[in-house]
């Protein structure tokens, strides 16, 4: 950004211009105890909830607690500048952050500050929206309908997300969940090349929270090689942050979210992850003291993740005719909340309660990663309730035959060891489950487009590559889709322009399937 | 700004301020909280907050008290022992002053000023900001040279800062948080 000496002067004139007559009469208050990040003041008369505090030293806090004879806030900041006996004021605004456009390819902090260091952002005041906002109701809103796309086969072929959906991706530590984040966040790259102005565009907040400094880095870093920084907001509560911030920064992602949505574009969000806000936010509310309930948390951690994930949402085509507060309709944001869970316990507090709701949960299982099989999705204990009305109808049509192979697998694979003392149908219902499972193995940030993904999965459930050894099916799987894109382009294409998948685009599938198992031997 | 009071004094405060408006004694009971307020001033009810004191010393400036005060305020100083709960009687003018001065909507308040403020200076500041908060307001003129000029009103936990240091103040905040676009 250039500045000309000229220019600022007319902003500072300006600014001293708007300066006359602010005689206003501010409501104060005194310190009374700071720790942990909590303070209790006296005083502060029409004092708001949420509402923004100005303490000595230039920190910022948020009314939380609004007592009889004391105000009870966190500090967004640090805490060793605050002494008891400070003067507190009010700023008479809720706790907002600056949302649009200006953000995008930003990594910032729960209040909307850059931690990026490039430079400061370029909004104005109108930019700034409060935290806290209604989710749209019922009117405003409409069915899921729209695919979006992750780029990974298990999920695009049997646990299928639709935009404005909320599907919760749980798991233990190391199971791969932010891996599958990122490569969905590289996968929004096809909708529209990777450039925010383009209407198609899905565009991607990814909120971290608790996460290590080191993970956002390597995150960020991902992704600007991969492209898929220009149209991602990052926003950063680590685990050295104060837990008030850790807790506010999925509110800031999503107000930051609903800007796009509200004008008509397509979000996704994620939150990294759900069971640390939910620690930061029992930290908090003890330390302000509200009564803790099971296991210590407070009474309102269920409306702290559902008043969250139901701001994401599907509007309606007429959203903007419905409430001024649409610019246009047809937005979405699709939430992709994370949950870590300890020793696969999925029946713990949090888990469940995040789990009841979301539309559909993907689970990663420790056992499944350690063999081998990544991404770890357990597809039979994985659902998504409102996905399969988004999925186009090629793609329905294969992974029919997919989810029935694999769900005969399951249930057989005990008797594996048995080998050849089985009957036919038992052989070569296992033979196929096993190359089903090869073919759902994918690597790191090779995202699959969707066109890609039907041919390959129409292979296996076809049946051609019950013969070929499982060892040889990734480089088949390499061969295949190359000849496919570089002989027949038709068929990918046509997959994309009419949704469906031709008996003739079939039939020559089919056979480029026998030319390469040839060439392969 | 106001002083803190512990909900507990406020509330036997205000309980004796609204018996002995109803009982027509406010100016007798107001005497004395004042009475009241010279003993815990002179020290002389030391005995009744020391720990160390024994049963004969507290009660015998408990009766030395009580001998001063009216009926009214005697028994509400022998429920005040019964209850346990002396300790109010440190608070007491403080709490029952703030009853007084919100039964007569009045507010005091401190106009701070680099050099003494007259008394019509005064008046018209305090009629003014009692406009503003609809209730009298009392203002009592404190001297703080590092104002520079201006005025400075804390009253009733609201401010008003017409200070030049503060009005520098502020108006550098906004020119730190000018957005140069």
């Amino acid at each position: 950004m250039e500045l000309k000496p000229a220019e600022v002067t007319s902003v500072l004139k300006k600014q001293i211009e708007g300066y006359q007559g602010d005689a206003k009469l501010q409501s104060v208050g005194t310190v009374l105890s700071v720790g942990d990040g909590v303070a209790r003041v006296f005083g502060l008369d029409d004092c708001m909830m949420n509402e923004l505090l100005e303490f000595a030293g230039g920190v910022r806090g948020v009314a939380l607690n609004l007592e009889d004879d004391n105000v009870g806030c966190v500090l967004l900041g640090d805490a060793t500048k605050v002494k008891e006996g400070d003067m507190v004021k009010t700023s008479g605004r809720i706790i907002s952050v600056p949302t649009g456009p200006a953000l995008l390819g930003r990594v910032v902090n729960a209040l909307g500050d850059p931690l990026d260091g490039k430079g400061p952002l370029n909004v104005t005041t109108s930019d700034y929206l409060p935290i806290e906002r209604p989710a749209p109701n019922v009117v405003e809103r409409e069915p899921v309908k729209e695919p979006l796309q992750t780029g990974i086969k298990a999920i695009d072929a049997m646990i299928p997300i639709g935009r404005g959906q909320r599907e919760l991706i749980i798991g233990d530590r190391q199971t791969g969940k932010t891996a599958l984040l990122i490569d969905t966040i590289i996968n929004q790259k096809t909708t529209g090349g990777g450039n925010p102005a383009n209407p198609a565009q899905v565009l991607c907040v990814y909120v971290a929270m608790g996460q290590k400094q080191s993970t956002v880095v390597d995150l960020v870093k991902r992704l600007e090689k991969a492209g898929a920084m220009p149209f991602t907001i990052v926003v950063s509560a680590s685990a050295t942050d104060e837990a008030s911030m850790q807790y506010l920064a999925a509110y800031t992602g999503v107000t930051m979210a609903e800007r796009f949505r509200d004008e008509g574009r397509h979000v996704v969000i994620m939150y990294d992850d759900l069971y640390k806000q939910a620690l930061a936010y029992r930290q908090v509310m003890l330390l302000l003291r509200r009564p803790p309930g099971r296991e210590a948390f407070p009474g309102d951690v269920f409306n702290l993740h559902s008043r969250l994930l139901e701001r994401a949402a599907k509007l309606s085509r007429d959203a903007h005719k419905l409430n001024p507060r649409y610019k246009a309709g047809g937005g979405s944001i699709t939430a992709l909340p994370v949950v870590e869970t300890q020793e696969g316990d999925v029946s713990a507090y949090i888990p469940t309660n995040v789990i009841s709701i979301t539309d559909g949960q993907i689970f990663l299982e420790s056992n499944l990663f350690n063999s081998g099989v990544r991404p770890a999705v357990n597809v039979g204990i994985s659902v998504s309730r409102v996905g399969g009305s988004a999925q186009i109808g090629a793609m329905k049509k294969v992974a029919g035959g997919l989810r029935i192979n694999l769900a005969q697998y399951r249930e057989l694979q005990a008797f594996a060891q048995f080998g050849s003392d089985l009957d036919k149908a038992t052989q070569s219902a296992l033979t196929r489950g096993e190359k089903l499972v090869e073919i759902l193995k994918q690597g790191q940030y090779a995202p699959v487009t969707v066109e890609d993904q039907i041919l390959i999965i129409y292979a296996g459930t076809s049946g051609a590559l019950d013969d070929l050894p499982a060892k040889k099916i990734a480089d088949f799987e390499r061969q295949f889709l190359a000849a496919m894109r570089d002989l027949h382009p038709q068929v990918a294409k046509a997959i994309g322009e009419t949704k469906n998948f031709s008996d003739a685009d079939k039939a020559i599938a089919d056979k480029v399937i026998q030319t390469v198992k040839k060439q392969l031997g | 700004m106001q002083t803190i009071i512990s909900p507990v004094a406020t509330r036997y405060a205000t309980a004796l301020h609204e018996l002995a408006f109803e009982k027509g004694q406010l100016e007798a009971v107001a005497k004395d909280v004042a009475v009241v307020k010279a003993q815990v001033d002179q020290g002389a009810l030391a005995e009744l907050f020391d720990p160390r004191s024994n049963q004969g010393q507290r009660q015998s400036a408990l009766s030395g008290l009580i001998a001063k005060l009216g009926p009214l305020t005697g028994n509400f100083v022998r429920l005040l022992s019964d209850k346990r709960r002396l300790e109010v009687l440190r608070e007491l003018p403080a709490a029952f002053h703030r009853n007084q001065l919100a039964a007569a909507r009045t507010v005091e308040g401190v106009a701070q000023s680099a050099r003494p403020l007259g008394a019509a200076e005064l008046n018209q500041l305090s009629a003014s900001l009692g406009r503003v908060l609809n209730k009298q307001v009392v203002l009592e003129n404190q001297i703080q040279p590092d104002l520079v000029g201006g005025v400075r009103v804390l009253v009733d936990n609201r401010l008003l800062d017409q200070s030049a240091t503060g009005r520098l103040e502020a108006l550098r905040s906004l020119l730190m948080n000018a957005r140069l676009d």
